[in-house]
């Protein structure tokens, strides 16, 4: 495909604007994130829904905050119909009925015929959400930092005998203790029974322990950096950032995805749109194999299907391969862990607690 | 009398390959069910641990310190209850195991009751569910026997068939449970054919499969262990593996006995049966407060058994004994269950001492540390299930690790032999011989003690009177064309048996007058009405003559028939003819 030449993309813009105040009524009003995720979907999937079904659409945006969803339903004015939202933050909406059940039916199938059900990730069809994109937490270390060998499981993050140097990890319990408690070659599927034993715990604190030099971040675009000045030479993140400092700012980092722990966005449709029927219709397009991997050719999200991530070819304007990029090819996904979101909702507070006792204990 | 049907030189023909083959269809099948049970057997226990607050994670999930308190200890002591009270429906009052199955297919009795089936399977559910220290291999090879079982009586099949659907039915269930067909088809073989034929094979084989796929499409778990690839144990660890393997066979010891003698005195409790299970549930629950690990199966304490440094040394021996305690109280006071998963944890944990204690004192590379886990496991769980074949398989097939293997074919070598020897082949065959029924001698010896010699008895035989004049007597017995006449009193008791020839050297000897109750046979022994097929083989090594009276001491000696020689001997060729084409033939 021809990459989007971006004058056409600006009068396509200003069109579907224009479009949007004469009729206002028909507008599809989307709540996203903004930033370059925003501008990868108004490329890959709002501009071609347009096109293909003269609906304009007009963006909002938000920082993930329920608050005002909750307020705007109890209102009975809620003023978006599609909302890309989290899956965790997607399922407590849906517990306290803030969103529309969506149709079984409702994703297409495969270009291949492959029923929907078995393309999508498992658990990926909510009740209320479609879980379209995932994003990870990685490993990124400096390329230059270990000659003549690389890190290649997570476990690697805590040997600093092989892997000598300082490490950066975000100030949260979760995905540092799922990492220090997979260091020890347990499986994957019983990650968070063993976590739920005080033995678990205090295993997984006690390898996190065994780094003698910790730097703690807590806003995303700090990972990227202290790495870029030489400050860490393996810090943990999020993809997005990782992939951003590679590409734009050309920082000699490397991603480790073994052990990467997996978040999804998803569609939502919130309870009371005005304009449910075309919101369903957008979420079919947008969901479809070869939209999906038109998204990820512009951001390093992974399609939450199979037949979308084997579609993955070549960022449109920098030529650069996105199926090293994403969490969801098969290069990448092959130690992914799926965090038990569940799990989290039911002891955030102790574990964080807990957490943070370890923290003040540390010299 | 008939002659012994000539044995006919088996499947030749077109015919006998279409009937061999729907055998191994019919297996195939047997596997099929066998594994969706077993998956839906599992499912079942998982969601219960979770909703009844016995998993670690939905105890982690739960927030209410107090209620999950009191749900520790009255969750296994309600199920207890109503385990205890389950049992009530099964004739013996107990629930039945993989040592019934033996016991069936060994004797040849085979037709698993399906009632009794059922409802242990019901009870081991609720046992394991409740957090009961059990194992859940045991209820799913006993409940993929009696579904082949039933599979063969639904098809009127004859009992050797009847062994094999059996059999296919044991594969599966252990093929689906550890995702191991290898293993799921030795267990069968040498745990409950306990012998080697292409006829059985063939259908187990069929089953073992179709259970492994189920499996790997249904079941997602992670490997019971995991390798590190580089670490190879240094030589002289190997010697260690062995020692390792000879101490377990203790540790296998003191557990089976411990889980028998539990059992012996429960049976002296002044205590309703359905109340014991609750109480040892009660007691369970208040020792899990301190140490959760001893409650359930145990998936993660055996995972940390694996990992160097997870348990303290004394941490390591506190849980071991805990966890053999908790076990044996358990299944001594009527939960229903294995003892194969409490004995993967046990076997586990002594091996983790050991690797830690070898730590301590040497040089030993931390790396080799799951070796030592996963020898203790071998020695303890092959001599208790009395299955080293299997066990070395199942750590084969789990780990697909070569070295691994190996390490635990070093222990497994001294474990099973010095086991068998102080205590018996397996717990089955020591709870069977408590039974009644000695495996010890193979199955030809087990299957002639268990026919009852009664099914021989006739009364097509000469009886006189005890006071009978011997000259009164001759003549009787060469009328009837009988060399014997067994003496019967008005009251129907038995006085002994005379013999022509002494009877003619009496006469001879001026002696005719005489009562033959005088001259009878001093040496000749009598049978009882539960005289085995066996016993009489025995006895009849000892005689001369013609038959064995059947007497029943408890009435006064009544008399009830004789067995005739010629017919144990027949009897004897026909279970030898029976036994050799099912365990020799080829289809």
């Amino acid at each position: 495909m021809a990459p989007v030449n971006l004058g056409t993309l600006a009068l396509l813009l200003i069109g579907a604007t224009a479009l949007a105040n004469a009729a206002d009524d028909d507008t599809l009003h989307v709540l996203s994130w903004g930033g370059a995720y925003e501008r990868a979907q108004q490329e890959a999937l709002f501009t071609p829904f347009t096109e293909s079904t003269g609906i304009p659409v007009e963006v909002h945006r938000y920082d993930g905050d329920l608050a005002p969803l909750r307020r705007a339903v109890a209102e009975g004015t809620v003023p978006w119909d599609v909302i890309d939202m989290t899956r965790s933050q997607a399922m407590a909406a849906c517990d306290a009925d803030l969103l529309e059940h969506l149709p079984a039916d409702l994703p297409a199938p495969a270009p291949d015929g492959t029923p929907a059900s078995r393309d999508f990730l498992p658990g990926a069809i909510g009740e209320c959400a479609l879980t379209h994109s995932v994003f990870a937490t990685v490993v990124a270390y400096r390329r230059d930092a270990f000659p003549g060998q690389r890190p290649t499981h997570i476990s690697d993050l805590f040997d600093q005998q092989r892997f000598p140097g300082p490490r950066a990890l975000q100030r949260t319990p979760a995905v540092n203790l799922e990492w220090a408690l997979l260091s020890y070659r347990v499986p994957r599927e019983e990650l968070y029974d063993l976590l739920s034993t005080r033995r678990g715990l205090h295993l997984a604190l006690e390898r996190l322990d065994s780094l003698d030099e910790i730097h703690w971040w807590e806003a995303g675009d700090t990972p990227p950096q202290l790495l870029a000045d030489g400050e860490v030479v393996m810090a943990s993140g999020y993809n997005g950032r990782f992939f951003d400092a590679m590409l734009d700012r050309e920082i000699p980092i490397e991603i480790l995805w073994d052990g990467q722990v997996q978040e999804f966005e998803t569609w939502a449709v919130p309870r009371g749109a005005s304009n449910a029927d075309a919101a369903r219709d957008f979420i079919r397009f947008a969901t479809t194999s070869e939209r999906l991997a038109e998204l990820a050719r512009r951001i390093p999200y992974g399609p939450a299907r199979h037949s979308a991530s084997l579609q993955v070819t070549t960022h449109p304007h920098s030529g650069q391969d996105m199926r090293l990029h994403i969490p969801t090819h098969p290069l990448n996904s092959a130690g992914a862990i799926e965090k038990d979101e569940q799990w989290y909702a039911r002891t955030q507070a102790r574990i964080d607690a807990y957490f943070e006792d370890w923290l003040a204990s540390r010299p | 009398m008939d002659t012994l049907p000539v044995s006919h030189t088996a499947g030749r023909g077109p015919l006998a390959v279409i009937r061999f083959l729907g055998l191994v269809l019919l297996g195939a099948l047997v596997g099929g069910v066998a594994a969706l049970a077993a998956v839906g057997f599992v499912t079942i226990v998982l969601w219960l641990n979770e909703v009844l607050l016995i998993s670690p994670r939905s105890r982690m999930m739960f927030d209410q310190r107090g209620m999950l308190v009191a749900a520790t200890v009255a969750v296994p002591a309600l199920g207890g209850l109503v385990v205890g009270l389950l049992h009530r429906h099964i004739p013996e009052g107990r629930p039945h195991s993989p040592a019934d199955v033996i016991a069936a297919v060994q004797t040849r009795r085979g037709r698993l009751p399906g009632r009794a089936g059922g409802v242990s399977a019901l009870s081991a559910m609720i046992s394991l569910g409740a957090g009961a220290s059990v194992g859940q291999y045991g209820p799913l090879v006993h409940l993929g026997a009696t579904l082949g079982s039933l599979g063969a009586r639904v098809l009127r099949m004859g009992r050797s068939d009847d062994n094999i659907t059996i059999a296919c039915g044991v594969a599966a269930a252990i093929a689906t449970a550890f995702n191991a067909p290898l293993a799921g088809i030795v267990f069968a073989h040498e745990v409950v054919l306990r012998h080697y034929a292409l006829r059985a094979f063939a259908p187990v084989a069929a089953a073992a499969i179709v259970g492994y796929v189920i499996a790997a499409n249904v079941l997602e778990r992670g490997a019971l262990f995991h390798v590190a690839d580089t670490a190879v144990p240094r030589p002289w660890e190997f010697a260690l593996f062995v020692i390792i393997g000879g101490l377990g066979a203790l540790v296998a010891g003191g557990y089976m006995r411990a889980i028998l003698d539990v059992g012996r005195l429960a049976g002296r409790l002044p205590l309703a049966a359905p109340l014991r299970p609750a109480l040892a549930g009660a007691l369970l629950g208040v020792v899990a407060l301190w140490v959760p690990d001893i409650l359930g199966m145990g998936q993660e304490t055996l995972r940390f058994a694996t990992i160097a440094g997870a348990f303290g040394s004394g941490e390591l021996l506190l849980v071991l004994v805990l966890k053999l305690a908790a076990t044996a109280l358990c299944l001594g006071m009527g939960f229903s269950g294995g003892v194969f998963s409490p004995a993967l944890v046990i076997g586990t944990l002594f091996g983790a001492l050991c690797g830690t204690l070898v730590g301590e004192f040497s040089d030993a590379p931390q790396a080799t540390f799951v070796f030592y886990a996963v020898c203790g496991m071998v020695a303890v769980t092959a001599p208790v299930i009395g299955a080293p074949l299997t066990t070395l398989l199942i750590v084969f097939e789990l780990t697909g690790s070569y070295a691994l293997t190996t390490a635990a074919l070093a222990s497994v070598t001294l474990a099973s032999p010095i086991a068998a020897q102080l205590f018996g082949r397996s717990l089955f065959d020591i709870q069977l011989l408590n039974r009644g029924l000695d495996l010890s001698a193979g199955r030809g010896q087990a299957l002639l003690q268990t026919t009852p010699v009664a099914e021989q008895l006739t009364r097509d035989c000469v009886t006189l009177a005890p006071q009978t004049t011997v000259h009164a007597a001759i003549p009787a017995l060469s009328e009837a064309r009988h060399a014997e006449a067994y003496l019967v009193d008005a009251r129907g008791c038995y006085h002994g048996c005379v013999t022509l020839p002494e009877l003619e050297a009496a006469q001879q000897a001026g002696e005719s007058h005489r009562a033959i109750v005088d001259f009878t046979e001093t040496a000749r022994p009598v049978l009882h009405p539960d005289s085995s097929l066996w016993d009489a083989m025995a006895q009849l090594g000892e005689m001369t003559g013609e038959a064995l009276a059947v007497v029943d001491a408890e009435r006064d000696d009544a008399f009830l028939g004789v067995v005739y020689e010629a017919r144990i001997a027949r009897a004897y060729l026909r279970h030898s003819d029976a036994l050799r084409k099912e365990e020799h033939g080829t289809g």
